[in-house]
């Protein structure tokens, strides 16, 4: 199949690469089926792209690549919800927010978590109870920053 | 809007399985038990919002910005 007028052309994909949330993402309720493009080789970042609207992409990127204490609890009913168990293969991923031409600055939602279970495709956005997160956590450290910016 | 007051320890009940409790009541700050079944989800609404705003963030992302590759 092929996706037409989103932002990065054309893109084929077979049925297998849907990744469907049934509850949508948060704020996105209409919004269901995805897929993971791969914006720039060798880097954790993805656009979760929608099928459903082509001109709507999401920045996410594999959590564990840039904030790898990240630990997020995933509770029993989401667990069930998307049919978790310990052997199924599980995606985590949190999106990702760039003021235009600042990357430094680039925080990621820790306390909304997205899980794919990466054998049906069935995704989820969770809001997090635990209060050890941010929407906005900044994905380099205060020090890495000044160093650049002096180094720049 | 419906409006009710209640008092500490007095509770509403939402539909059959949902109930809240007052249970504390101090200055400006309400502290509220909630029971309901698993499968309602219930969150403060500001976290709501502002993960739906970082999601709206997330979706205006620039390809250029992205480090690395």
């Amino acid at each position: 199949m092929i996706l037409s007028n989103t932002r990065f052309g054309e893109i084929e994909y077979s049925a297998d690469d849907i990744i469907s949330f049934s509850d949508g993402l948060i704020g996105f309720p209409s919004n269901t089926d995805f897929l993971l493009i791969n914006p720039k080789p060798n880097t954790p970042f993805r656009w979760l792209q929608s099928i459903d609207e082509p001109s709507l992409a999401f920045l996410v990127a594999f959590t564990e690549a840039i904030v790898p204490a990240y630990a997020p609890e995933v509770d029993d009913r989401i667990a069930s919800e998307l049919e978790l168990d310990e052997e199924t293969p599980q995606m985590l991923l949190t999106t990702v927010t760039i003021p235009a031409g600042n990357p430094q600055e680039m925080t990621t939602n820790l306390l909304g978590p997205i899980i794919i279970n990466g054998a049906t495709m069935k995704a989820k956005q969770v809001i997090l109870t635990d209060d050890l997160y941010t929407v906005r956590h900044r994905v380099f450290a205060t020090t890495e920053r000044v160093t650049e910016k002096v180094a720049a | 809007m419906l409006v009710l007051t209640r008092k500490l320890h007095q509770s509403i009940v939402i539909g059959d399985q949902i109930e809240v409790v007052v249970l504390e009541v101090r200055g400006e700050q309400v502290r509220l038990g909630i029971k309901a079944p698993k499968d309602v989800t219930v969150h403060r609404k500001e976290i709501y919002e502002q993960i739906q705003e970082e999601n709206k963030s997330a979706s205006e992302a620039r390809l250029e910005d992205i480090p690395g590759g």
